[in-house]
């Protein structure tokens, strides 16, 4: 296979909570790569570990060969839910980006007075001494004014391609929307990168 | 368009599609498997593929085997009969399956026959992380290993017209991360016509090993592993990079999905042009003549290979031989380092795990490269690097999301009701599937655990040897599998043994394929649904009890009967799977449960079930409509505390 030239070596991690739409949301981004030159190898760990607990993958793009992620490997770290963002932490190099929902899942520990939920400023502020830059956005919320709550995890997409940070910007993920996601969510995915955009526009 | 059937181009596609692409590319006839994580997916998409695309589809024979074992032998009889036959399942079910694959390679199989073992290191699902590398050594089969998508489809295919050139079984050796990885893949184009079937030339002194056959088949075998050794030898995913300024180099002999490790550790460390690298992609026979000349070549060898020293120990043996026979001795071979350096055999390499040993061993063996690694860009940023991570691991412990069983999942309600009756007085003889996860708190219902179909005969002994009462649990695709051969053998032997049958109509852990228990609705023509109730009776099981497993008083007054009872008893607890109820079946349960009153009972019923559609909302709290299952099991437990009401 041709290798792209120039495109950036960069890998990314996701992490959310089963049923979110974590694997989804790398798939579309690892589609959209491929479409627009850019090698890429995603990792993804099916089975047991999914069943109602946390959801990781990763994305590698620009030429490298395993899909799998170390700690402090990862030079963006996209989080689906906060709490999921600060425990996936150690896999982000000190100085990269943090893209986050800002919208909590507690766990079941938590209803069980087992555990607390550590509250949102917390968590931001543990991100920023890691990360150069970091972008917390409502997703549930945006995801809804989208069409659709689930298309929030394409807010964080369209964020993340606008960021300047991957070989494309957002009209490829558009592009890629429209070819592999379902004709009845293409609508609300195609706003969620606009409203994504948008966000990170307004954040800087 | 299927992507999976385009006849030319370019697709992103997971690990064990490339497999299913990579056999239909080779004309597969014939599939049959017993799902298991990380395998499934390839005969799922075989399965999805002749649902969605019968038109377009190339014809194959498909099927879900009741177990491992049987669905090598169905492999075997169609490859017997001429057919490419193609068998998948996860590492352990080898284990089932070894007595077939061991004298499938003495009879050879005219046909061809691909055997798929998805292994598991790190233990992503699975109960042990064993390495079957060493079947392909133990049964004397060849042996590929692909580490990407692009890899994993032309090994499948060059593994298909391997075996159907030496008319033997081939094992082809995925890992987590190599099924569950998504890449690209090129498409070449699919056969335009079915590939013949090879002739069955009826020939006993072959096919029917009685011992002076096997002893002569035994020799043939060992004929054509040799001859496998020489496709090896040629083989394209055999290759070496040597470095571009030549000389007397460092080499790394690398296998498998290791290889993917070190090319990315050799970038990081700016060393791609200073170290000459073998990989194996076709792992067995090893091609010793080529591995020769590279240990000659090379002033020192590192072996990197994931999980045992198999490579290492062959590679080792391969330079004593060859020191054996020369006079100089082994001076004019490499030194070989492996495991010593620190590589471990325990779970999965890493880029970094990679790294970190690559620059041990050049520390010892050249200090020279060793320098240049510190003066780089690298090796500037790693001591922050390494500070950074440790600094950003949270201080306090994070709420854990454990995986839970379903909302509205039954087995939970007969793992309360059996932990309510029993409490710690009875052992928990647990098996595989999803209800291994009855072993968390609060349900705690697994003290033991062996292998598949376990429950029952795990369970029957440890109640022999201890005098004390077992309950066991197994699910309806396991009691297929290898329950019912320990179900008679507790009859037979008079075992003292409660079994519960958690019968969900699916196999749910793995993606809810196909088993005999499902409903024949479900099953549609192409199978027969067996009745377990009938089954049990027949084996001889007097006290057998059948339930809705969500009448959770109906439960607990069986359970305390059966008790009452001597011998094997056997409950079956009966309501589909949750999910496959919703997707599968379009059955949505149209209550759901809501807390009216915040009183101990709602707490304790919170702490006694730990369902994961409860939750807090300040301090009150409620249940999670969106989760809700709807089994109102919880409404069962704590009456005054909970309601149903319409979704």
């Amino acid at each position: 296979m041709e290798k792209p030239a120039g495109a950036k070596r960069l890998r990314i991690f996701f992490a959310g909570v089963g049923g979110q739409g974590t694997l989804t949301a790398s798939r579309l981004l690892a589609q959209t790569a491929l479409d627009a030159g850019v090698e890429a190898v995603g990792g993804e760990v099916h089975g047991m570990a999914q069943r109602g607990g946390v959801v990781e993958s990763a994305l590698l793009l620009g030429g490298w060969r395993s899909p799998r992620l170390d700690l402090g490997e990862a030079d963006v770290l996209l989080g689906f839910e906060p709490l999921e963002t600060l425990r996936a932490l150690v896999y982000l190099r000190p100085g990269g980006a943090v893209f986050s929902s800002s919208d909590a899942l507690a766990p079941l520990a938590v209803a069980l007075g087992k555990a607390s939920y550590p509250e949102l400023g917390k968590i931001q502020s543990e991100v920023r001494k890691v990360a150069s830059q970091c972008h917390f956005f409502p997703c549930r919320e945006l995801g809804q004014k989208a069409g659709a709550v689930q298309s929030g995890n394409t807010v964080l997409l369209g964020a993340l391609c606008a960021s300047g940070l991957l070989a494309f910007g957002p009209d490829a993920l558009k592009a890629a929307i429209g070819k592999y996601l379902p004709p009845k969510i293409q609508e609300s995915n195609l706003r969620a990168v606009d409203l994504g955009v948008q966000a990170l526009a307004s954040a800087q | 368009m299927e992507t999976l059937l385009a006849p030319g181009g370019q697709a992103l596609l997971l690990g064990n599609e490339a497999i299913v692409r990579g056999a239909l590319e080779a004309g597969v006839h014939f599939i049959s498997c017993y799902p298991g994580t990380p395998s499934s997916e390839v005969a799922d998409t075989f399965a999805r593929l002749k649902e969605e695309c019968a038109e377009d589809a190339p014809a194959y024979d498909l099927e879900y085997s009741v177990n491992e074992k049987v669905a090598l032998e169905l492999a075997c009889g169609a490859s017997l009969a001429g057919a490419q036959s193609l068998c998948t399942m996860k590492h352990v079910g080898l284990n089932v399956a070894a007595d077939p694959l061991f004298t499938s390679a003495y009879i050879g199989l005219p046909g061809g026959l691909v055997l798929l073992s998805a292994d598991d290191p790190g233990c992503h699902s699975s109960q042990n992380e064993q390495d079957n590398r060493a079947y392909a050594r133990f049964a004397q089969t060849p042996l590929f290993e692909p580490a990407s998508a692009e890899e994993a489809r032309l090994m499948t295919r060059a593994a298909f017209t391997l075996s159907r050139q030496l008319e033997q079984p081939v094992i082809l050796r995925s890992t987590t991360r190599v099924s569950h990885l998504r890449g690209a893949v090129k498409l070449e184009p699919l056969p335009e016509k079915p590939v013949e079937l090879a002739e069955f030339k009826r020939e006993p002194g072959r096919f029917v090993p009685v011992p002076q056959v096997a002893l002569k088949r035994h020799r043939v075998l060992a004929a054509q592993m040799g001859k496998a050794r020489t496709a090896a030898e040629e083989s394209p995913f055999n290759r070496i990079s040597w470095p571009k300024e030549g000389g007397n180099p460092l080499g790394i002999i690398a296998s498998g999905p290791a290889r993917n490790y070190l090319a990315d550790a050799l970038h990081e460390l700016g060393l791609e042009e200073q170290i000459a690298v073998f990989e194996l992609g076709q792992t067995w026979p090893l091609p010793e003549k080529k591995l020769e000349a590279f240990l000659r070549d090379c002033k020192g060898v590192l072996v990197l290979e994931e999980g045992a020293a198999l490579l290492e120990n062959d590679l080792r043996s391969l330079a004593n031989r060859l020191a054996a026979s020369e006079e100089k001795g082994s001076e004019s071979l490499a030194a070989i380092a492996g495991k010593d350096t620190g590589l471990t055999e325990f779970g999965e390499y890493s880029t970094s795990l990679v790294r970190q040993r690559l620059e041990r061993w050049l520390a010892n063996s050249a200090p020279d490269l060793a320098a240049k690694i510190s003066s780089t860009q690298f090796g500037a940023d790693r001591a922050a690097k390494g500070a950074a991570c440790a600094e950003s691991a949270p201080k306090e412990q994070l709420a854990a999301r454990p995986p839970n069983l379903c909302a509205g999942c039954a087995h939970r309600a007969v793992y309360f009701a059996a932990r309510e009756i029993f409490g710690d007085e009875a052992h928990y003889s647990s098996d595989i599937g999803c209800y291994t996860l009855g072993l968390l708190p609060p349900l705690r219902t697994a003290d033991f655990l062996v292998c598949m179909g376990s429950s029952i005969t795990a369970g029957s002994g440890f109640a022999r040897a201890s005098g004390k009462m077992v309950v066991a649990f197994i699910g309806d695709s396991t009691f297929f599998h290898s329950g019912m051969s320990g179900l008679a053998n507790a009859v037979f032997n008079r075992h003292n043994l409660l079994l519960v049958i958690l019968d969900n109509g699916t196999t749910a852990m793995t993606g809810h394929q196909p088993n005999p228990g499902m409903l024949q609705e479900s099953l549609g023509s192409d199978a027969t649904h067996l009745d377990i109730e009938a089954i049990v009776r027949a084996l001889g099981v007097r006290h057998c009890e059948k339930v809705k497993a969500l009448n959770l008083k109906k439960v607990q007054n069986t359970l305390k009967n059966l008790a009452q009872e001597q011998g094997v008893r056997v409950l079956i607890a009966e309501e589909p799977c949750v999910l496959y109820a919703r997707r599968s079946l379009g059955r949505r349960r149209q209550r759901v449960a809501s807390f009216h009153r915040q009183n101990d009972e709602a707490r304790s019923c919170l702490a006694k079930l730990a369902c994961p559609a409860f939750r807090m909302r300040g301090d009150a709290l409620e249940v999670d409509h969106s989760l809700c299952g709807g089994c109102l099991v919880c409404m069962q437990v704590a009456p005054n505390a909970i309601k149903a009401k319409n979704r």
